[in-house]
């Protein structure tokens, strides 16, 4: 199985948060912005492609057990979401590519 | 979350947890001012300072059944993303007021969603507690008030009973029909005056 690891490397993800578990497993891929759909549906181990780069997007990646968060069309980090993933060591990824064109790169990927 | 009344009822959830016996939501439109007010303020247990500090914080959350709690964070996110926001004030043994505050105009603004079954299901899941729902559209209003019912109604009945159930639909669509019809009258009979 595919790590966080490498699919920042495969993928050209900039890593922001998370360096220390980078070892985490992908088992595959989730896409969505309203957060609280999101919590409803994010299965545990994906790589949850969103722009929303805040603390409650912290908060419903690592209660889902997400594997990443992967911020795409260059959203940005705000302070208080970097500071959150930092402490919890939860990786967040970043793309400059929009949600749609990485999760079919991604879905290439996993397969 | 996919409607405002959603995050109503998550709000008002709190409420209940915090053992309120009063629940009052009030929703204010102004048309002018292009803003849509909603709060929820109960007499339950209320926080403390430091509490009501980190309410809106993801992180904090009295539970202790999982480490995130996302009602309050998420309300206020919406809020924030039409240009609006939201406070909290709370007083330790006196009540919680949340009131957030919305650009109904922006782009990003969340739907409002079906208000009334909210309250409706509030009233009749909780008949050990009070509820008052006041909707105001510019300068037309109306509250409806589980103290003032069940002073009519007597002890033996029970707002849940169906034709209590019923009567609170009835009243709660007719109401939200009225202060509509007149709010958007108004609109009209502006515009047709500036043509004249």
């Amino acid at each position: 199985m595919m790590t966080v690891k490498e699919l920042a490397e495969r993928l050209e993800l900039k890593i922001l948060a998370g360096e220390a578990s980078l070892d985490r497993p992908v088992s595959g891929g989730y896409t969505g912005d309203l957060l609280s759909w999101v919590m409803a549906r994010l299965p545990a181990d994906a790589a949850w492609l969103t722009v929303m780069g805040n603390i409650n997007a912290i908060a419903v990646a690592s209660l889902k057990d997400a594997a990443c968060i992967v911020l795409t069309d260059s959203a940005p980090l705000d302070d208080a979401a970097l500071e959150k993933a930092q402490e919890l060591s939860f990786p967040v990824l970043l793309s400059e590519q929009d949600s749609f064109t990485l999760g079919a790169r991604m879905d290439g990927l996993l397969r | 979350m996919r409607e405002l009344s959603l995050n109503v009822m998550d709000i008002a959830q709190n409420s209940i947890s915090a053992g309120a016996k009063l629940i009052v939501i009030d929703l204010c439109e102004n048309s002018d001012a292009d803003s849509l007010t909603i709060t929820v303020a109960d007499n339950g247990a209320g926080m403390t300072a430091e509490q009501t500090a980190l309410a809106a914080d993801p992180f904090f959350t009295t539970r202790k059944t999982r480490r995130v709690g996302l009602g309050v964070p998420l309300f206020k996110m919406e809020a924030e993303m039409t240009g609006g926001g939201l406070e909290i004030t709370s007083e330790k043994g006196v009540g919680t007021t949340v009131k957030a505050k919305f650009v109904p105009s922006h782009v990003d603004m969340i739907p409002l969603g079906d208000i009334n079954s909210t309250v409706l299901l509030l009233i009749t899941c909780n008949e050990d507690r009070d509820f008052v729902f006041h909707r105001r559209m510019d300068l037309h209003e109306f509250t409806l008030d589980t103290r003032e019912l069940r002073a009519v109604l007597g002890d033996e009945v029970k707002l849940s009973s169906p034709e209590v159930t019923e009567w609170i639909k009835g009243y709660l669509t007719e109401q939200t029909q009225r202060i509509k019809e007149e709010s958007s009258d108004e609109v009209f009979r502006g515009t047709s005056g500036d043509k004249g």
